[in-house]
């Protein structure tokens, strides 16, 4: 056991030193896609701007406040991005037969598959937590031991909720194959439905967002507690915010449990 | 070996081609029936999202007295349908045919090549304009849009389909600089969320700030979503229906005219690249 986690390790450092050296060859690409990750969520925060600067009052929340939300689902998402983008690629995969390589490597599939290595650099993440400074400082939230105890770990959850919805809608391709419009869904729901506090939805999508798909614990529950935000529409109290770290282990248990379920039936697809 | 566009003698000009050009590109997208599925159903829950954000909005702060709460909901469910038809990357076919080289041939057929690719482009888009029933009728029935008098309805579709060919050139010209660069989906992707931004795609552009709305003017984007929509909800008045359309017809001389030149620049440079 010892020596598979040394093995997996070093695979990974390996995995890293690939992607770093790739993004550095291909440099203007890169700065392409880093425009690109700097317009996408420019637009969507001036957006909030936009329409917060006409309609000053969301259900209670400010320009400011929105911003805090945004910007923690941006660290949480991007941190996602960074380390496990690469579970969305296991349908493309799976459909032209690479997937089956992984299969009689002498390593946990699910690893490999995160370690194959692509053009990912961390450069979301540092913008995202930039972004998440300037919004926590301009928000006024006050930061205490206990921010700076729990934030990391509310990240973390965050990111593993996203984790677990990529391993979901990658494991489907088991069967379905083609899971691009499935993905494409799920891709767009979160980015717009995390964007305002849940109160603004009826009941049922509120359901939907804590206990089915849990999006509303990657910012929603967290920004609502350090806030001080009282209402929530569904009866759960403040500190609810702070179980966003177990809900992403559960979340992501689940979804593993899914995926080896998966994984146990696959046939490949005929090559 | 390869001819030149301007080298050539120029073939008499025939329309038939170009409908079989655009029947074969709907047939082409038929093949992607899950596409439907999709469409339609993230066009329900966008609508369904905004309707819930607007009644948010409107519930707790002063309604602006350009737009009710039914217009504005209108507004969005209207620009969703319109993106339907209009946030498609029509001339991507000339950007693949650049990367594999397959534009060469296409040189040599007696077509004008630039109207191949508004044909196919077209064939796309009156594929998807076929979802625009049943999501119309879900927009009418379930989220109770409202619709305007007959004549205010036969001048939002003059201006839509403005806005399509302000839309086509820029799409058009975002493809043509394949001709020098390899990689522009970031590019494109860029001016994709630069569109729903400026273009009034998501936020009427009235209710932008002063000093942003003389920027945002300034720019094509407003004519291709804006205009339609504005006049769609009545903020636009019959009394200034010349002057706006008017204007979204600059926009598409002036990009009709800089795609004239990017194309001959650009189909000169595979000639020199082909030897």
């Amino acid at each position: 056991m010892g020596l598979g986690l040394r093995r997996m390790a070093g695979v990974y450092r390996q995995y890293w030193r690939i992607n770093i050296l790739t993004t550095l060859e291909y440099r203007e690409n890169f700065l392409v896609w880093f425009a690109f990750t700097f317009v996408y969520h420019g637009s969507s925060i001036a957006a909030l701007w936009i329409v917060l600067s006409r309609f000053p009052s969301m259900n209670g929340w400010s320009f400011r406040d929105m911003a805090f939300l945004y910007a923690i689902w941006m660290v949480a998402h991007a941190l996602h991005n960074t380390l496990f983008s690469t579970v969305g690629e296991i349908p493309e995969h799976i459909r032209d037969g690479e997937f089956d390589r992984l299969l009689v490597r002498p390593l946990d599939t699910l690893f490999q598959a995160i370690a194959t290595p692509g053009q990912v650099f961390p450069d979301e993440l540092v913008l995202a937590i930039f972004t998440f400074v300037a919004a926590t400082i301009y928000a006024g939230v006050h930061v205490d031991a206990l921010f700076l105890t729990f934030i990391p770990p509310i990240v973390i959850g965050g990111a593993l909720i996203d984790l677990g919805i990529n391993l979901i809608i990658s494991t489907a391709a088991f069967w379905f194959v083609k899971v691009d419009a499935l993905r494409w869904i799920f891709v767009q729901l979160e980015q717009e439905f995390t964007r305002y506090p849940i109160t603004i939805y009826t009941r049922s999508v509120r359901l939907v967002l804590t206990f089915v798909f849990p999006f509303a614990f990657m910012n929603y529950f967290p920004a609502r507690y350090f806030l001080h935000k009282g209402m929530s529409g569904l009866g759960l109290p403040p500190v609810a915010g702070l179980l966003t770290p177990a809900i992403g282990v559960v979340f992501v248990a689940l979804a593993y449990v899914f995926w080896r379920f998966g994984l146990n039936r696959y046939q490949g697809v005929g090559h | 070996m390869i001819g030149t566009a301007e080298g050539r003698r120029r073939p008499r000009f025939r329309l038939e081609p170009y409908v079989e050009f655009a029947r074969t590109a709907m047939a082409r997208e038929a093949t992607y029936r899950f596409d439907v599925f999709t469409t339609i159903g993230s066009f329900v829950v966008r609508v369904y999202l905004l309707r819930m954000v607007w009644t948010a909005l409107y519930a707790h702060n002063a309604a602006p007295h350009e737009l009710s709460r039914h217009a504005i909901i209108t507004y969005s469910a209207v620009a969703l349908l319109m993106g339907i038809v209009m946030d498609i990357d029509q001339t991507r076919a000339l950007k693949d045919k650049l990367h594999d080289g397959s534009i060469a041939t296409d040189f040599l057929k007696p077509i004008i090549v630039p109207f191949y690719f508004f044909a196919d482009g077209t064939g796309e888009v009156l594929f998807h304009a076929v979802l625009l029933i049943p999501a119309t009728l879900i927009a009418l029935l379930i989220f109770h849009i409202i619709v305007p008098a007959p004549a205010v309805l036969a001048a939002f579709a003059l201006s839509f389909f403005l806005g399509y060919m302000v839309g086509f050139f820029l799409n058009f010209l975002l493809n043509c600089s394949a001709f020098w660069t390899l990689e522009i989906s970031a590019v494109q992707l860029i001016v994709t969320w630069l569109t729903d931004l400026f273009g009034g795609e998501l936020i009427p552009l009235i209710l932008f700030p002063a000093f942003l709305q003389n920027f945002i003017y300034a720019l094509p984007f407003a004519a291709m979503f804006s205009t339609p929509l504005l006049i769609y909800v009545g903020v636009i008045p019959p009394s200034r229906y010349l002057e706006s359309m008017g204007l979204q017809l600059v926009w598409i001389v002036v990009l009709a005219l800089v795609s004239t030149v990017m194309w001959r620049a650009g189909s000169r440079r595979i000639v020199v690249q082909g030897g």
